[in-house]
């Protein structure tokens, strides 16, 4: 599995209702956009925090698949 | 797995420090771009804090991540609190909320005074899909433009020039009075260019073939070879005089608005040299960006490569 959809299943997988968009991958940068109703009335970094919860295990280590976010967009539909 | 000695020590750091930002390098050399740009932020505030380099410890570097539950670097506390990373850090800025926060005053800002161009008006009107949001320009504490369509946001100051209305942050606001967007052509199609008469002096740009024009048009600057006399025998520009006791004698004779020009081999260590000049008190600051190698292979072909 790319690590693109890596991302994407992963915040499914804690977000099941969410839209997600990832891109990017060069050099182990993404652009994330999620839109959810969970974000609905959430501040941004409990926002960020849920999206990041679900993606650490990726970005954990020295070489991990996910080096930086180097954009990541989360809101209310 | 985050020991309780380190628990503990992160404990005592945030309590014991208002301000305290986890990043990558230190605040007078920023080793990541993210980090750079908080740094930047919290100087311009000029509020004293704290910075821990979690690049010196593979455990402080995974230990705060696992501390904050925030899988990235920078990480920003204040007052104990975690604030988020870059992305939240900017965020906050731009909305004031870190301001107050940290108790820095955040003063009613006025509108400043733009100047659009009657190309860039019209580039921007095309550009505009009517979808209700509107033209943005952010300015980072390090003068690097956005220009881009967004939402209205809480705390924006609304500027309209030319039919234009433009969206600032406060921030923002405060670094754009007097300056002028303008459209212009170039080899790979039109592109804003934004004078700013707020931007600190900065070494500029030059390319082999502007320094070409400049010859041409009999334009008055100086040209300066940082190079040694080794490299300079087997390949060098005519005009162009030795960085030596005597050049530098002659520089400090000019007024400091002279555009010089600094050239060595490719480009980086007349960077540097033309930094040392800005530092100086110099404004007009050019680097020869590929030195004579470009000039080599895109001006002069008789000039030797090596």
């Amino acid at each position: 599995m790319s690590t693109e959809n890596a991302i994407k299943s992963a915040i499914l997988e804690k977000i099941p209702d969410a839209n997600v968009a990832v891109a990017g991958g060069s050099g182990g940068h993404f652009t994330i956009e999620v839109v959810s109703p969970v974000f609905a009335g959430k501040g941004m970094l409990e926002s960020q925090r849920l999206v990041y919860g679900a993606i650490a295990h990726l970005m954990k280590g020295a070489d991990a698949p996910v080096h930086a976010v180097d954009k990541l967009t989360t809101r209310a539909p | 797995m985050l020991s309780d000695a380190l628990r503990q020590q992160f404990d005592d750091l945030v309590k014991k420090n208002k301000v305290v930002l986890f990043m990558k390098g230190n605040k007078h050399f920023p080793q990541c771009g993210f980090s750079a740009q908080v740094v930047g932020i919290l100087k311009e505030l000029a509020v004293p804090f704290e910075t821990v380099n979690v690049l010196s410890d593979p455990a402080v570097r995974d230990g705060i991540k696992e501390y904050s539950s925030w899988p990235t670097i920078p990480q920003l506390y204040v007052g104990g609190e975690f604030l988020g990373g870059c992305d939240i850090v900017k965020e906050l800025y731009a909305s004031g909320e870190l301001q107050s926060k940290l108790g820095v005053e955040v003063k009613a800002v006025e509108p400043p005074k733009v100047t659009i161009d009657d190309a860039a008006a019209k580039a921007i009107k095309a550009a505009d899909e009517g979808n209700g949001e509107h033209l943005r320009l952010e300015i980072s504490p390090q003068f690097q433009y956005d220009l881009y369509f967004g939402p209205k946001k809480a705390g924006d100051v609304e500027v309209v020039a030319n039919g234009v209305t433009v969206l600032f942050d406060a921030a923002s606001a405060k670094k754009a009075d007097g300056m002028r967007i303008a459209w212009v052509e170039t080899a790979d199609g039109g592109a804003f260019r934004i004078e700013n008469p707020n931007e600190p002096a900065r070494v500029k740009s030059l390319s082999v073939t502007e320094l070409k024009s400049w010859m041409d048009q009999g334009k008055a600057f100086e040209l300066v070879d940082v190079r040694g006399e080794d490299e300079r025998r087997i390949a060098k520009i005519e005009k162009a005089r030795v960085l030596d006791a005597e050049t530098e004698k002659h520089l400090g004779t000019l007024s400091k608005d002279t555009p010089i020009v600094f050239q060595c081999h490719h480009g980086g260590r007349s960077r540097s040299a033309a930094e040392r000049f800005l530092r100086e008190g110099y404004t007009n600051v050019y680097n020869l960006e590929g030195g004579i190698e470009a000039w080599s292979t895109k001006v002069d072909s008789k000039v030797p490569r090596y």
